[in-house]
């Protein structure tokens, strides 16, 4: 059996830009996730009963439904339904955050559950309105203790962005897969693809157990 | 009542706080029984009795943590507000010290004192900081301003705690056992701030189980037996000469000699 990792070397360029979408993908989810995260976190602890609900219905939805599915339902469904067919790499980010803003909405949600009440009411003690003691004395101390949480998030983001290849965008798996395809190297060009990506993921993984020790709680 | 009893001494002064005929119930368990005390402008108002009496309770029915089920409760001449901007508006001019500190961990000392002006009455940074540092200076903890409350003992955590309820400018404290948490040897030091505080003629509500600051420090005292008061007058009736004999049983349970 014969190897040729020159086929490698050859599509660098294709492979780094695709890495690029990769870590663009990741970033633009979670920079979408977090924040709508919060405010589903907050709609389900503080909201009137139907918001609540409905937050509550959005979480459980997506939290227990394959990403896949998203990304195939957002991708054929989503247009039928609307008559609004985004492009693939935005169909695959809108697939990516709902999934993952339903994941970190828990952790958020659990977060601040885990501040012990005395600390709403000294706040409100002080005079604060609801919205402040969220904002200045609950989620601070409630994302120092879920920021691990959110570091592993993001390493398995990082990896399941991959499931947005099946609807063509050009991230790191679909690119990969591409140039197996056109040039029959499968072996090397899937070792390839678990290289860079084992390259790339350890040391976020690495950066995550540092946070983990770094921002153990102390009070 | 007797033609002996003492006086109480600042009943002239205008009345800051007023409850009357306080109702709250958890469930089916009706935690205070119709509650009516005077709290006068420049008094210490200390709360004692057994564990569960409801005194913590009526604390915090005072700034609205707890919603009352019936009687009523004036501040300053007003019923307390129900509705959430009204809330804030009064708790803002009411400080509260917690038997557990609740200092906040992610804020320094300073931070902490300094989180109610800025955030509630919108001062600028620089002017509430001044502020801060004043007041961590007035509870003798000028040096600490920089450390985080997981680096303070109790007691000066309890003092920074003090600091920060004072950064209001209240006109009336709320104590809620302030040295119930604390060890022995810690305990003098918050005491001796509230001491002070209440010579400055802070107007002070003090829910307490250290009888003998009480006994010197108090203008007034209640006592509380299963969601009523039993007794209250001065504390020189109160200790020397209780009326009431379940007042006498508290107080020998204690080892309170008189």
């Amino acid at each position: 059996m014969t190897f040729d990792w020159s086929v490698v070397w050859q599509h660098r360029g294709i492979l780094a830009a695709a890495t690029g979408t990769t870590f663009l993908l990741t970033i633009a989810t979670m920079a979408i996730a977090v924040p709508c995260a919060v405010v589903v976190a907050a709609l389900r602890l503080y909201a009137a009963a139907p918001v609540r609900a409905a937050a509550t219905g959005y979480v459980e939805l997506f939290r227990n439904l394959p990403l896949i599915l998203v990304v195939y339902w957002a991708f054929y469904v989503v247009p039928i339904l609307t008559g609004v067919g985004l492009p693939p790499l935005a169909t695959g980010l809108a697939a990516l955050a709902l999934n993952v803003t339903a994941y970190n909405a828990e952790t958020f949600r659990a977060g601040i559950n885990s501040i012990r009440r005395g600390q709403s009411e000294a706040a409100l003690a002080l005079g604060m309105s609801r919205v402040q003691v969220l904002r200045r004395i609950v989620l601070p101390q409630a994302l120092r203790r879920i920021l691990p949480v959110l570091a592993s998030t993001w390493v398995s983001l990082f990896k399941d962005t991959s499931l947005v290849s099946v609807i063509a965008v050009g991230e790191l798996a679909y690119a990969s897969m591409q140039i197996r395809a056109q040039t029959f190297r499968v072996l090397e060009m899937l070792t390839a693809m678990a290289v860079i990506y084992w390259l790339l993921g350890y040391p976020q993984a690495k950066l995550v157990d540092w946070i983990q020790r770094r921002y153990a709680v102390t009070e | 009542m007797t033609g002996t009893m003492p006086p109480r001494a600042m009943s002239a002064a205008p009345t800051i706080l007023r409850y009357r005929g306080v109702i709250k119930r958890f469930g089916d368990l009706q935690v205070l029984n119709g509650i009516s005390l005077d709290v006068h402008a420049g008094e210490v108002v200390c709360l004692i009795g057994p564990s569960g009496s409801g005194k913590s309770t009526l604390l915090r029915c005072t700034n609205g943590l707890e919603t009352l089920d019936g009687g009523a409760i004036e501040f300053e001449g007003t019923l307390l507000p129900r509705d959430e901007r009204g809330l804030r508006a009064m708790r803002a001019r009411m400080g509260m010290v917690f038997q557990s500190f609740e200092l906040f961990p992610h804020l320094t000392a300073i931070e902490n004192v300094a989180e109610g002006p800025r955030t509630v009455l919108g001062m600028r940074p620089a002017d509430a900081g001044r502020r801060a540092g004043a007041l961590l200076a007035k509870v003798g903890l000028a040096d600490k301003a920089a450390s985080f409350p997981a680096a303070l003992s109790g007691g000066q955590q309890q003092r920074v705690a003090i600091a920060r309820a004072l950064a209001m400018e209240p006109d009336v404290m709320l104590f809620d056992e302030p040295t119930s948490a604390l060890d022995p040897e810690t305990i003098g030091e918050v005491l001796g701030v509230m001491k002070a505080l209440a010579d400055e003629g802070m107007t002070m509500v003090v829910v307490t189980h250290e009888m003998a600051f009480a006994r010197r420090v108090a203008d007034w005292v209640a006592v509380f037996d299963a969601g009523r008061i039993i007794e209250q007058g001065p504390p020189e009736q109160i200790f020397d000469a209780p009326t009431v004999p379940r007042t006498r049983d508290f107080l020998s349970h204690l080892g309170w000699e008189g």
